[in-house]
């Protein structure tokens, strides 16, 4: 039971982490049509930031500084995103698979530019002392670090869906989602939307990538891509543009990942790839996908 | 026409003058060393031929076609290693089994389109990368690479001295690919996937199944790859992960953007060019050619993959079409000068 209660939190931490790197892909394509495969960039500028916060500008870690590297790194991430939407996105207007190619070519330049300015080796990211403590539920004995995880990853989702509900902007981008050409056709200024978006999504991932260097004890310029291909797969399995629809799938994911490589020792991968393609032969518009338009 | 009346005699020109340079006189060629490099070259131009096949040609982003190059090494290596089959048998083998495998991985991605069959293809790709590396089953021998028994690979292929079978075995390989891909776009199926990649809508209307074409085309460029992998386990001596990476799909896509897609020599040359610049900028990487200028510069251009994103990007943007592209055009201006 205690093993269950310990595997069943990691596998929502794990959860939690993804989710934050799907949201933001999720949101990107849902609108724009976009594939973004520069997003593991983000996750990877985003960490490097919050390791630059916590060495350089702190280096006496406390939950302060933390908190600050993960607001940092999601910003610097945040930013990133936005100038290469408006630099290299919007030039492409509309050439869908161009732009997919592009941010490919983003992607692989961050990743070289990073390795060569720091090397490709995992530098360790230091946390505060509780970090590494754990608590008892019952008789299980559970890393603090998985509720952090849960934590951050739950005011984000509540925030994302409180700017997608109640503000203008967020209006603007789910009529953008359900019919872009209509939103347009109304006079409505959708670019900023899309900026928005692009904002919004490396943001999470930004803040995603901090709390990434903590769970796998590191920071390296190649982290982004592993953990991107498990962004898409949890993308495809929620239904693109929906964010409940990533959270879901990434909850979903990370859990059975973690029981899987539990019980079926070490099969977590294979089976991640099993509900993909039993998701997509029953539903390929993923679980809260809509008919693709 | 755009095609140049003369280009078939001068491929094959260049074909036989690339098949003796090594063994008359001294030339660059004679070189062991240049000879391997030409040879990994040759292969990677053949394996850039058949993504162009599924991209270019039929219009379907694959984001997963590392793992049937892959499959077509380790089939091969752990047919001859494990198995004790002759080598061209297993080779033969290691296709048939990457068809098989891409008819079933094909028919599940091809449920859905687009963005959405890249990211599928990733998935799956990704999913062979994993089981290579982890070594499931204890055939592959994980990150450590598994090397083909040299005691089953016949004589002339082994040693330095023999190179030059090696960098034949390659030419041979990707003369028989921009064949197979010739016969395959001029084909009538061919004409069908270049109508997929245009409107698709339009092929359904006049009868046909879109989806057994994108099955066809997709499998034939696996088990091609596949050929192409047996062939780079002959020439490199020994299968590793990285092959099955999504990293070399990535850069599959860059040679095909680089040469220009839809020309078949496009590819083909983007696909040598990448291997040779990718070999060569290492080379100067690690070197001191950069010693000079500040950290900041030196670093990312010690790493080809910066460098090459860069061109990447810009042909992406600026030059559409990539070498054979801008060919295509200035020979279109100049058969228009006048008119």
């Amino acid at each position: 039971m205690s093993t269950f209660l310990l595997i069943l939190i990691t596998g929502i931490g794990l959860g939690a982490l993804y989710f934050l790197v799907a949201s933001g892909l999720s949101l990107i394509y849902g609108l724009m049509g976009v594939l973004n495969f520069a997003h593991g960039s983000f996750l990877t500028i985003g960490a490097f930031t919050g390791l630059w916060i916590s060495t350089k500008v702190f280096p006496n870690p406390t939950t302060w500084t933390f908190i600050a590297a993960m607001i940092a790194g999601g910003i610097v991430a945040g930013l990133f995103a936005l100038l290469m939407e408006q630099l290299v996105i919007n030039r492409l207007y509309n050439r869908h698979i161009d732009q997919a190619l592009v941010t490919v070519g983003v992607a692989l330049v961050v990743t070289a530019l990073l390795a060569g300015w720091f090397g490709s080796d995992a530098r360790l990211f230091p946390t505060p002392l509780w970090f590494m403590k754990a608590v008892t539920i019952g008789n299980a004995i559970i890393p603090i670090d998985r509720f952090i995880y849960i934590g951050v990853a739950a005011i984000l989702l509540t925030a994302m869906l409180s700017i997608l509900k109640f503000t203008r902007i967020g209006l603007i981008i789910r009529a953008g989602v359900e019919n872009r050409s209509m939103v347009s056709a109304l006079g409505i200024n959708v670019r900023l939307a899309f900026s928005t978006v692009f904002f919004i999504g490396g943001f999470a991932a930004g803040v995603g990538g901090v709390l990434i260097s903590v769970f796998s004890y590191g920071v390296s310029p190649l982290m982004g891509g592993s953990w991107l291909i498990y962004g898409f797969i949890v993308v495809v399995v929620g239904g693109m543009g929906s964010v409940t629809g990533s959270a879901i799938a990434a909850m979903l994911i990370g859990i059975t990942n973690q029981f899987a490589n539990y019980y079926l020792t070490g099969l977590g991968d294979f089976v991640v790839v099993i509900i993909l393609a039993a998701v997509l032969l029953t539903k390929p518009s993923g679980l809260l996908g809509k008919v693709s338009n | 026409m755009l095609r140049w009346k003369y280009s078939r005699p001068l491929l094959i020109a260049m074909t036989l003058i690339f098949a003796v340079l090594p063994f008359i006189g001294t030339n660059p060629l004679s070189k062991a060393g240049l000879q391997q490099t030409m040879a990994v070259a040759f292969l990677y131009g053949a394996l850039a031929l058949t993504y162009d096949l599924l991209f270019g040609f039929t219009g379907l982003l694959s984001f997963g076609h590392a793992i049937y190059f892959a499959s077509g090494i380790y089939v091969t290596a752990i047919l001859v290693n494990t198995f004790n089959v002759n080598l061209f048998l297993a080779a033969l083998g290691s296709i048939i089994f990457t068809a098989v495998l891409a008819t079933l991985t094909g028919a599940a991605a091809l449920r859905t389109s687009g963005i959405t069959f890249a990211m599928v293809t990733l998935a799956f790709g990704q999913a062979g990368h994993v089981f290579i590396s982890r070594d499931f089953g204890g055939f592959t021998n994980g990150d450590d690479g598994l090397p083909i028994n040299a005691d089953r690979v016949p004589d002339f292929f082994i040693g330095v001295v023999n190179t030059k079978y090696l960098y034949l075995l390659a030419l041979g390989i990707l003369a028989f690919i921009y064949f197979a891909a010739w016969w395959i776009t001029e084909s009538s199926a061919g004409r069908v996937f270049a109508a997929l990649r245009d409107n698709e809508q339009r092929v359904s209307v006049l009868g046909l199944n879109p989806n057994r074409f994108k099955l066809l085309s997709f499998v034939l460029s696996a088990a091609l790859a596949a050929l192409i992998g047996a062939g780079m386990l002959i020439v490199s001596g020994s299968g590793s992960p990285r092959y099955a990476a999504a990293d070399t799909t990535i850069a599959l896509l860059l040679m095909v953007i680089l040469g220009g897609p839809v020309t078949r020599w496009g590819a083909v040359l983007g696909g040598f060019l990448y291997s040779v610049l990718s070999t060569r900028l290492n080379v100067l990487g690690e070197g001191t050619t950069f010693d000079s200028l500040p950290k900041f510069i030196s670093g990312p251009l010690s790493e080809p993959a910066f460098t090459l994103g860069l061109i990447f990007i810009l042909i992406v943007m600026f030059a559409p079409g990539g070498i054979s592209g801008a060919y295509y055009r200035a020979r279109f201006k100049y058969l228009n000068k006048g008119k």
